[in-house]
């Protein structure tokens, strides 16, 4: 333990500036993933175990993109694209048959589908780990603000991350496709009951899940090295960050994942070695306290 | 009430006698390490199915005490070197200690909540593992050996003789938690899993049922966790991994939550799919992949409730048929 | 896509083999005493090693340079006569796994010696295995000191072919005090793998620091997880401590990501930068933008030791698989290497006289600080292999020169930290 550090952070702005950032780069990261997660939850009541497979196939898919086009965006969209379809293939072959039926067999199909999706990417990328590079654009010194340390990569995937929430927040409110999913995760039935196409929405909530989680593996590629099975921590992570934000609530995972993040940063520097359990004992504290989450709706 | 559990001893006996004349007839040593595998995990696997299957309490973190048991164990045999049926003894009450503290805050929960709490316990003490170095090895594990001093006779350090004394820990263990299911507390266990709601109403205590349900559990989870670590001579914090709570739900799924036998079918299939698989295929991933998906979209239950219910349909199909007159060969057709 | 047409050699002949002689081995349960019998003119050779995961990479390295080294041996008669058969088997990492595959080589496919190319936690598992079975074992990737070191884990039949922690550090601290002397550099950092070898590697190398440049201070230490994708938190945590000079010991994919997060910080502008296992082609060739000036060890490069046997060695490895060889390639190259020339010895392939004829070999090799490696008697490790440390470039040759400490004085070192861990 290092309470000094942790204490003499708290009171200088450099390192305030830093260390936060740094909180929101983690959770913002983690939010693309979450958020895909809380949603399907909330809409189809699956937990969608193969949801860090999508985040893998992201990177790997901005990876070859950038090599061959060279263009960072290019390899975004194509990040977030790629792993949109071959998440509605997976929706399409696989999960329909297990929506709504027993949980243990859900997780025994999307166990299967991980197993299967990082042997793929091990037959087509190779078993070694890989390394995108920072896009030329990106690679300059970092800015300084009130003395904290900020590089500019960092800050355009905070943007990038904070203006998908936004956009996301503001089509769940607003639109009609995000009308209907608030509708059917209150009451499915209702929403079949009134015309709607039940499957095709599903499909669509789930290719949106897998949009952001490879867009996360994008926005991800230049600093983390690239191996087949990447994508667990970070769906384990982003379970702990939908549980304790609230199963199936956005606001809640992007509170979550910034928590999460910041408890990170904070937690290396006061408790080095105990990082790791301090997330595992957030997830627990809230669960006991508030079992549906600190957005969740239903009480459990 | 007499007769089934005089059948079940009768069927467990047999079952014995057929584990301890296996290797007179087929003599190999891979056999002999397989079914000592098979009781570690059969063991385990069986024992999550009592929360599974009978109590309705999927846990994720089930795997803790696998681990608890052979590290209680490792621990206890490398630093007094006690007997070894009092270090078991000692290891199952360890590990019940463990399930009554985590079980007490965990057994209110409901599905994925006491899931996720579960599984948040054992990353806990998987860390925990990790940390204490001078007691636990850390992440090597507790190497160097676990030491098998003879007792009654019987010389743990010979594969031959720990294997007859895994196969009847099995058999011990399966025909108590047999007896468990069959008592009056299992059938009270079932009717929380139905309807919690209603055996409140009943007066039935559903939290401390659920609790007891969760440290039995516990313990023959330990058990398991026990004879792994004879059999490999060693702890490893994988052992109290997320992973190991993974492959214990799977082997349930594989085999069966409703059968008692079910989660031992599914032992088995796994270890010789796992042994098979990883020894003639490179991307043993991708091979393993499909057949769960065979599994789970074919079949959509475990094999032998699939066969079991496979049976019943037959021999009704065969009463109806018995009854009525055989149905003409145009109807069938349409 | 070389690695799957580099597996065939050794599934192939398995299964051919295994099915004219003894029929179906089936689900791999059942052995059969007669295979033996029938084909008692080849040996077999069982290798537990990771082939899937995060470090498959490694083991499929391991097998690759095996088999290289194993056609030569056969091509020249194989061991005393007899041609090796390495039957390779994958244990996903897992130790329980390594142990089971360890224990099935040997009672139902029949191996007489196992090369036991499983990290640390596998390897300690297979030791046991070793201890259980009597068989003769080479550990040839773990590189935990007290595998070889400690006393009470010593077994007659098991040996290691590989490079040690303890020799690394002492070699990395002496090379650190020299510079850290001459630049004044006292405020040191560490960011290591929170794991036994990440901690146990740190700690050694910081005593022989502190021994040889007693100004130096270690002012802060992250511990991330092995195998975090993310180091931000511990960028920013040295960011914070400003240290004159930063160790790592992490490896692989973890050290790229962090070179390639720290950059984006200009972090190596900021502070000198040793680790330890960067000089490895798996992350040489992997970082888009190495850094120049990092100083590293040796894990294996061809220009060190900087012979035209060493280069050609590498090259052939290169020609053949598609690639560079990595540290557990040349480990698990030379155990072919003393295996033949201990048969030859011996004139004998048993196991127990194998053993015998191990303690104290000493053979020619590419790989050998002054061309040769011996296979020490006392602990049964081998010593004398090359080891140095030196400073990266951004492109090959990667590390133009490495500095190398003399055998003799790595002993010294080595004599006395055993003396203080209780080893001796």
């Amino acid at each position: 333990m290092d309470l000094n550090a942790l204490t003499e952070c708290l009171v200088s702005a450099s390192c305030m500036v830093t260390q936060v950032t740094s909180g929101f780069i983690i959770g913002m990261l983690l939010f693309l993933v979450a958020v895909g997660l809380t949603l399907i939850f909330g809409v189809m009541k699956i937990v969608n175990f193969t949801h860090g497979a999508f985040y893998m196939l992201g990177a790997y898919f901005a990876m070859t993109v950038f090599q061959f086009t060279n263009s960072y965006g290019l390899a975004l969209l194509g990040a977030a694209v790629g792993a949109c379809v071959i998440g509605v293939i997976v929706e399409r072959l696989f999960m329909q048959r297990v929506y709504g039926g027993n949980v243990l067999m859900q997780l025994l199909v999307c166990y299967a589908l991980v197993l299967i999706l990082d042997d793929l990417v091990r037959i087509v990328w190779g078993p070694e780990f890989k390394a995108m590079g920072m896009p030329d654009a990106f690679r300059v010194p970092p800015l300084f603000i009130m003395g904290g340390v900020v590089p500019p990569f960092y800050l355009f995937l905070i943007a990038a991350a904070l203006a998908m929430a936004i956009i996301l927040g503001l089509a769940i409110a607003r639109t009609r496709f995000g009308k209907t999913i608030r509708a059917a995760a209150h009451n499915p039935a209702m929403v079949s009951v009134l015309g709607i196409n039940t499957g095709l929405l599903f499909t669509g909530v789930f290719a949106l899940g897998c949009l952001l989680a490879g867009l996360a593996g994008g926005l991800a590629a230049p600093v983390r090295s690239l191996t087949p099975g990447m994508g667990f921590s970070i769906l384990i992570e982003s379970f702990i960050v939908t549980v304790i934000g609230g199963m199936g609530s956005i606001l809640g995972a992007l509170v979550g994942a910034v928590l999460l993040g910041l408890i990170r940063t904070f937690g290396a520097l006061g408790f080095p070695l105990f990082t790791e359990a301090l997330m595992y004992l957030a997830m627990a504290v809230v669960l006991i306290v508030k079992p549906s989450g600190l957005f969740g709706r239903e009480a459990a | 009430m007499m007769r089934p559990a005089f059948r079940d001893a009768l069927l467990g006996l047999t079952g014995f006698l057929v584990l301890a004349a296996l290797p007179l007839v087929f003599v190999s040593s891979a056999l002999i390490d397989f079914v000592i595998r098979c009781a570690a995990l059969g063991l385990f696997a069986t024992s999550l199915n009592l929360l599974v299957g009978y109590g309705g309490m999927v846990s994720f973190g089930h795997g803790l005490f696998f681990g608890m048991g052979a590290y209680s164990f490792g621990i206890i045999m490398q630093r007094t070197g006690m007997p070894i049926p009092l270090a078991i003894l000692l290891s199952l009450g360890v590990a019940a200690l463990v399930a009554l503290v985590v079980g007490a805050i965990c057994v209110r929960l409901k599905e994925i909540y006491f899931a996720f709490v579960t599984l948040a316990f054992q990353m806990l003490v998987h860390s925990m593992i990790i940390a204490w170095v001078p007691v636990t090895g850390g992440d090597q594990g507790l190497r160097g050996g676990i030491p098998r001093p003879p007792f009654l006779g019987i010389n743990l350090a010979d594969q031959k003789q720990l294997y007859l004394f895994a196969a009847a820990l099995l058999i011990i263990g399966l025909l108590a938690m047999r007896h468990i299911v069959s008592s009056p507390f299992g059938y009270t266990l079932r009717m929380i899993r139905d309807n919690p709601v209603r055996a409140g109403f009943l007066g039935i205590d559903v939290y401390r049922t659920r609790l007891t349900a969760f440290v039995l559990a516990g313990m023959f989870a330990s058990l398991g966790g026990v004879i792994m670590s004879l059999f490999v001579s060693g702890a490893y914090p994988e052992f109290a991994f997320w992973t190991m709570s993974g492959e214990a739900v799977f082997i349930v799924m594989l085999g069966g939550t409703v059968a008692f036998l079910g989660p031992m079918v599914g032992t088995v299939l796994l270890l010789l799919l796992n042994d098979f698989v990883t020894r003639v295929a490179e991307h043993h991933g991708l091979v393993l992949g499909i057949v769960i998906l065979i599994f789970a979209l074919g079949l959509r239950k475990g094999l032998l409730d699939f066969v079991m219910d496979w049976i019943e349909a037959r021999r009704t199909r065969r009463g109806a048929a018995s009854l009525v007159p055989a149905p003409s060969p145009e109807r069938i057709a349409t | 896509m070389s690695k799957p047409s580099s597996s065939k050699p050794s599934s192939s002949s398995i299964n051919r083999r295994g099915f004219l002689a003894a029929g179906a081995v089936a689900a791999g349960t059942v052995s059969m005493p007669w295979v033996a019998g029938a084909q008692a003119k080849t040996i077999k050779v069982g290798m537990p090693t990771i082939l899937s995961g995060r470090v498959a990479q490694l083991g499929t390295s391991s097998r690759n340079a095996a088999q290289m080294e194993v056609e030569k041996v056969n091509a020249a008669g194989g061991l005393a006569g007899r041609p090796i058969e390495l039957v390779i088997r994958d244990s996903k990492g897992q130790p329980q796994e390594a142990a089971r595959v360890a224990r099935e080589l040997v009672n139902s496919d029949g191996c007489e010696i196992l090369i036991d190319a499983e990290a640390s936690t596998g390897a300690f598992a297979v030791h046991e295995v070793a201890r259980d079975l009597g068989v003769l074992c080479i550990h040839t990737n773990s590189e935990t000191s007290s595998l070889t070191a400690d006393p009470k884990l010593r077994l007659p039949n098991a040996f290691r072919c590989a490079r040690q922690g303890i020799h690394d550090s002492a070699v990395g601290g002496t090379y650190a005090a020299e510079i850290a002397n001459a630049r004044n550099l006292t405020r040191w950092a560490t960011c290591s793998p929170d794991y036994a070898y990440g901690r146990d590697t740190t700690a050694e190398f910081v005593m022989y620091l502190k021994r040889f440049a007693p100004k130096v201070e270690v002012i802060s230490e992250g511990w991330p997880k092995i195998f975090q994708p993310d180091y931000t938190e511990t960028i920013t945590k040295l960011l914070q401590a400003k240290p004159q000079a930063l160790y790592s010991c992490l490896w692989g994919g973890d050290l790229t990501s962090f070179i390639d997060q720290a950059s984006i910080y200009a972090l190596f502008s900021q502070m000198q930068f040793y680790a330890v296992n960067m000089a490895d082609y798996t992350a040489l060739t992997v970082v888009k933008n190495l850094p120049a000036g990092i100083h590293s060890g040796n894990r294996y490069v061809k220009t060190f030791p900087a012979t035209p046997q060493n280069a050609a060695w590498g090259d052939a490895y290169r020609a053949k698989y598609g690639e560079y060889p990595t540290n557990w390639a040349w480990q698990n190259g030379v155990v072919i290497n003393f295996l033949a020339a201990a048969a030859k010895k011996a004139d004998s392939a048993d196991g127990k006289k194998l053993a015998d004829a191990l303690r104290g070999l000493k053979i020619d090799s590419p790989l050998g600080a002054d061309g040769t490696i011996t296979m020490r008697a006392e602990d049964q490790t081998i010593v004398g292999y090359a080891i140095g440390w030196g400073t990266t470039i951004a492109k090959e040759p990667y590390v133009p020169e490495m500095k190398s400490t003399p055998w003799q004085r790595i002993f010294e070192l080595e004599a006395e930290w055993k003396k203080e861990k209780g080893f001796a």
